[in-house]
C-alpha cells in the first residue's frame, strides 16, 4: 500500500513552477556578488531544497507531513521526517501573477474577512494545488482561523489525509505547559504511526542541542541589531534568521552554520560603521507583526529611500531564545511545549492573555532603540487588532509613537500600497521622524 | 405572527430581552443578591448558581454606539464584542460581582484583557477552554471548574460544597427539561409559539433567578399546551449560527412567513439539548463531561464537526423543517468556515440553506426581508 496519497497532478506542476520561480530569483541574485547576497541566496536555497525533498518524497513513496513551524520541530528533525510548512506554498508564490487570482478563489470560499493567508491554504488544498501529505498536522493556534480552516481542510478534498492536532491551553504556566507536552508526545505516536519512524532520545537530545546553539546564535545577531544604524536593511535579518531557526534547520547543522556567517557579516559592518540606508537610517522601526509578505516590493523599498526607515525589529524575529534542557526525555519534551506555547513568534503574541504583546513592545522598544511602533493590522488578526488600546497606552507610557495601519499583509488590494504610505508619511511628520 | 395565549410569564420573559438590567433580576439585587456575568455558553453557570449568586449571560441589549470601546479594539473585531465592551465601559454591568470569560473565540477573550484593565468588575475571571474533547481535555477542564470554584470561594468569603453543586445541576436541569418542552411543543405541525418568542424565553433563563425563572416557565408551558397553533405561516425554519439573543431579528423572519421552529444557537439548543449527568459522584466530574463532551459543540472544539453537522440534520429531520438559515457575525471567522462546511453537508443532504450575515444590534430589516423572502419563495412549494 503507497505511504504517499496520490497526487493532484496540477499541485505537482504549479509546485514545480513555484520552485522554478525561486530557481529564477536565485539566479538573478547570483549577480549580486556580496557577503549580503550569498546568505540571502542560501536562504533560499533552503526553501527550494525543502521543497524538493517533498518532491522526492512523492517520487520515492516516502511518507511526508504537513506541519507548522510552532510545534517545536525537533522531534521531527530527529526522526528524519521530512514535513513542509503547508502555507510555505502561500507564501512562496511571491508577487507571482497568479496570486492575485488565488486570493479570488479563497474569497469565493471564505469570504473577505478571513486571513488571506489561510484563506489561500485552503484554496490550495480544495482547487487541488497543494501536494497532498502523507498526514497533516494541524494548527490549533493562536487564532480562531487556523482552528477552523484546518477542519475546512480535512472536509474537503483531504478528508483521506489523517490528522492530529495538538490542543493548546490558553495558560502559559507549568500546568499548561505539562499538558502541552503530554500532546506532543502523542503528536509523536501519530507522526511514528504514520511514518513507521520512531523517536530515538539521544538522537533528540543531540537535535536539541544543536537547535540550542542554533538559538544562542539567533539572540547574538540580534543583539547585534541593536546598534546604531542596525547591521542590515530590510532585506536581510529577522524573517531569515526565523526561517532558518524555525522552518527549514531545525536542530541542524547547517543552520549553525548559516548563522554564524549572518553574524560575522553583520559584526564587521557594525565595526565598520556600515549605513544599511543609502542616505542613512533615520527611524528605527519595531514593525509588530509579519512583514507584507505578498507585496514587500511594493512598501518596504519606499519606506527606507523616502524616510530613511530600518525594521530594526519585526514580530516573527524576537523569541526569548530559550534552551531546551536535555538532561532527559521529561526536560526536553516540557520545553519544546514550553518553545511551542510561549516562544514562538505570533504564538507567543497572539495565544492567551495579551501581555506578551506589551511586555514585548516594551523589552523591544528599549533595547533595540526604538523611534516608533507600527502596528499593521492584518485583516486576520483579530485578536491582536483587539489589543490596539493596550499598545498604544503601552507606547504612550514608555515615550513611543504608535501606528495602527489597517491592512492585508498578503493582499495589498485591501489597503493599497498608496494609502499606505500616506498613511505612514502623515505618521512620521506629525511626530518628526525621518528628518534629514 | 404570535402566540394565541395571553401569558404573564412569556410577558416577563419578553421584557427581560429588552434591557440588560430586567425588573426580575434587579430585585434579587435589591433584595442584596449577587450576580456573575458569563460571556459564553460554555461558562459553567452551575458553579455560579452554587456559589448563592445568579448567573447572567453578558449581553449588549440595546446597545446603539461603541464609541467607548473602539478607542481599544478595531473594526475587525465583532460587533458583538464591541457593544458588550462598550456596555461594560458605560458602567451597564457595575451591578456585577464578577464576570468569567472563556478563551471561547479571539474576540470575546480579548475582551477579557481589555476589561480587566478598564471596566472595575470585582471579580474579573479566565477560564481556558479546549478545542479538542477527548478525555484529556475534560481532565483539563476539570481543573479550570476547581480553579474557578475557588477563585468564588475566596472572593465570597464561602466554601461551595458538593451538595450545593448537586442542587444546582438539578435545577439548571430543570430548566433544560423545561427548554425541551418547550421545544417539543415546536414540533407540532402548528406549534402554539413563534421562533421570536421561543427566543425571548431561552434569552430570559440567562438572566434570572433560576428557580424563580423555573416556576415562571412551568406556567406558560401549561398555558401553551391548550394553545391553537400558528397555521399562517409558509414554510418552517431553523436558525444555525453563534450568539443572537435579539427576537426582533426573528420577527423580521416570521413576518416574510418562515416560521422558526428549531435552532442551533448559543441563546438555544446548544445550552440545554443535554443534561448535566445528576449520577456522576463527583459533580465536578458531572460538570467536565457535560461542557467537554455532552452539550452540543461549537464550531471552535475541533474534533466535533461531523457531530455538529449531524446534530442539525436530525433537528431538520425531527422538527420537519424546509429550509437553515446559517447566521454569521461578520468578523466571525469560527462560523465562516462552519458555514463552509455545513453549506457542503447540507446540500449532500439536499436540505435548502442560505447564509446570511449579521451585525449585532443592527437588525438591517430591509435587507433581512428581501434575503428571507427570496430564500421561501425558494423553498416554498415543499409545503
Amino acid at each position: 500500500m503507497s505511504r504517499v496519497p496520490k497526487q493532484p497532478e496540477k499541485a505537482i506542476k504549479l509546485y514545480k513552477d513555484d520552485i522554478a520561480y525561486m530557481q529564477m530569483l536565485q539566479d538573478m541574485l547570483a549577480a549580486d556578488t556580496s557577503e549580503e547576497g550569498a546568505i540571502n541566496r542560501a536562504v533560499i536555497q533552503a526553501v527550494m531544497d525543502r521543497s524538493n525533498e517533498v518532491l522526492q518524497c512523492i517520487e520515492k513513496d516516502e511518507p511526508f507531513i504537513a506541519s507548522w513551524y510552532p510545534y517545536s520541530a525537533e522531534f521531527l528533525t530527529a526522526m528524519d521526517v521530512t514535513w513542509w510548512m503547508f502555507a510555505q506554498t502561500a507564501f512562496l508564490g511571491i508577487e507571482s501573477p497568479h496570486v492575485a487570482d488565488d486570493v479570488d478563489g479563497g474569497e469565493r470560499l471564505l469570504g473577505s474577512d478571513f486571513c488571506t493567508v489561510l484563506r489561500l491554504l485552503l484554496y490550495y488544498v480544495e482547487a487541488d494545488m497543494s501536494p497532498k501529505p502523507s498526514a497533516l498536522v494541524a494548527l490549533l493556534h493562536p487564532c480562531d482561523g487556523t482552528v477552523i480552516a484546518h477542519q475546512a481542510i480535512k472536509h474537503g478534498n483531504w478528508a483521506d489525509v489523517p490528522i492530529f492536532g495538538a490542543d493548546p491551553p490558553y495558560w502559559d504556566n507549568e500546568r499548561a505547559i505539562n499538558y502541552y507536552a503530554n500532546e506532543m508526545k502523542k503528536l509523536v505516536k501519530f507522526v511514528s504511526e504514520i511514518t513507521g519512524k520512531k523517536l530515538d532520545i539521544d538522537r533528540l537530545r543531540e537535535v536539541c542541542e544543536e537547535s540550542n546553539k542554533i538559538y544562542a546564535l539567533w539572540q547574538e545577531y540580534n543583539e547585534l541589531r541593536r546598534a546604531i544604524p542596525c547591521p542590515h536593511d530590510w532585506t536581510l535579518g529577522p524573517p531569515q534568521a526565523f526561517a532558518m531557526a524555525t522552518y527549514y534547520n531545525v536542530g541542524k547543522p547547517g543552520g549553525e552554520e548559516w548563522f554564524k556567517k549572518l553574524i560575522a557579516n553583520a559584526e564587521r559592518r557594525v565595526k565598520e560603521k556600515v549605513q544599511p540606508i543609502a542616505g542613512g537610517e533615520r527611524i528605527r522601526v519595531l514593525w509588530f507583526d509579519i512583514l507584507p509578505l505578498l507585496w514587500q516590493f511594493d512598501i518596504q523599498p519606499w519606506m527606507e529611500s523616502e524616510w530613511g526607515v530600518n525594521i530594526v525589529m519585526n514580530m516573527f524575529g524576537y523569541t526569548p531564545y530559550t534552551p531546551i534542557d536535555t538532561k532527559n526525555e521529561e526536560t526536553m519534551f516540557h520545553d519544546m511545549a514550553k518553545r511551542s506555547l510561549n516562544d514562538f513568534p505570533m504564538v507567543r503574541q497572539a495565544r492567551g492573555v495579551a501581555d506578551h504583546f506589551l511586555t514585548d513592545i516594551e523589552k523591544i522598544v528599549k533595547d533595540y532603540s526604538i523611534d516608533c511602533v507600527i502596528w499593521p493590522g492584518h485583516m486576520g488578526h483579530k485578536d491582536g487588532s483587539a489589543n490596539v488600546g493596550m499598545m498604544r497606552e503601552k507606547c504612550r507610557e514608555i515615550g513611543v509613537p504608535f501606528l495602527y495601519i489597517g491592512l492585508d499583509l498578503f493582499d495589498k488590494r485591501y489597503t493599497s500600497p498608496d494609502e499606505v504610505k500616506d498613511i505612514l508619511s502623515r505618521f512620521f511628520s506629525q511626530h518628526g521622524l525621518g528628518k534629514r | 405572527m404570535q402566540t394565541t395565549v395571553k401569558s404573564k410569564a412569556l410577558d416577563t420573559f419578553k421584557e427581560a430581552t429588552k434591557t440588560i438590567l430586567n425588573p426580575v433580576l434587579k430585585r434579587w439585587i435589591d433584595g442584596g443578591g449577587k450576580v456573575m456575568g458569563y460571556f459564553c455558553s460554555y461558562g459553567p453557570e452551575e458553579v455560579i448558581t452554587a456559589a448563592g449568586m445568579v448567573p447572567m449571560r453578558v449581553r449588549a441589549t440595546g446597545s446603539t454606539s461603541t464609541e467607548l470601546a473602539d478607542a481599544y479594539l478595531s473594526s475587525i473585531n465583532c460587533s458583538f464584542c464591541r457593544h458588550a465592551f462598550n456596555a461594560g465601559l458605560s458602567g451597564d454591568y457595575d451591578f456585577l460581582e464578577g464576570v468569567v470569560w472563556l478563551n471561547n473565540c479571539d474576540h470575546v477573550r480579548r475582551i477579557y484583557d481589555n476589561w480587566r484593565r478598564k471596566v472595575h468588575t470585582p471579580l474579573p475571571v479566565m477560564m481556558s477552554l479546549p478545542k479538542m474533547t477527548t478525555d484529556t481535555q475534560v481532565e483539563w477542564f476539570k481543573d479550570e471548574i476547581v480553579n474557578f470554584k475557588g477563585a468564588l470561594e475566596k472572593h465570597l468569603g464561602v466554601k461551595i460544597t458538593d451538595d450545593q453543586l448537586r442542587e444546582a445541576i438539578k435545577v439548571h436541569n430543570e430548566t433544560r427539561r423545561l427548554l425541551r418542552q418547550l421545544y417539543d411543543l415546536r414540533k407540532k405541525e402548528n406549534p402554539p409559539i413563534t421562533g421570536a418568542e421561543s427566543l425571548a424565553v431561552v434569552v430570559a433563563s440567562t438572566c434570572m433567578p433560576r428557580a424563580e425563572y423555573n416556576g415562571m416557565l412551568k406556567e406558560l408551558l401549561e398555558e401553551l399546551k391548550g394553545a391553537e397553533g400558528i397555521k399562517d405561516y409558509k414554510v418552517r425554519l431553523m436558525l444555525l449560527g453563534s450568539i443572537l439573543d435579539d427576537p426582533n431579528y426573528v420577527k423580521v423572519i416570521e413576518d416574510m412567513g418562515g416560521l422558526v421552529v428549531t435552532d442551533s444557537l448559543c441563546f438555544g439548543t446548544r445550552i440545554f439539548w443535554t443534561d448535566v449527568d445528576e449520577k456522576t459522584k463527583d459533580p465536578i466530574d458531572a460538570l467536565a463531561k457535560y461542557y467537554i463532551q455532552d452539550k452540543p459543540a461549537c464550531p471552535r472544539m475541533f474534533d466535533q464537526q461531523p457531530n455538529r453537522s449531524k446534530f442539525v440534520q436530525d433537528m431538520v429531520k425531527e422538527f420537519k423543517v424546509d429550509g437553515v438559515i446559517g447566521l454569521r457575525m461578520v468578523m466571525c471567522d469560527l462560523w465562516t468556515g462552519e458555514l463552509f462546511m455545513m453549506d457542503k453537508d447540507l446540500k449532500a443532504a439536499k436540505i435548502p440553506l442560505i447564509r446570511l450575515e449579521r451585525e449585532y444590534a443592527v437588525v438591517g430589516a430591509g435587507q433581512l426581508r428581501t434575503r428571507v423572502q427570496a430564500f421561501i419563495e425558494s423553498i416554498g412549494g415543499r409545503r
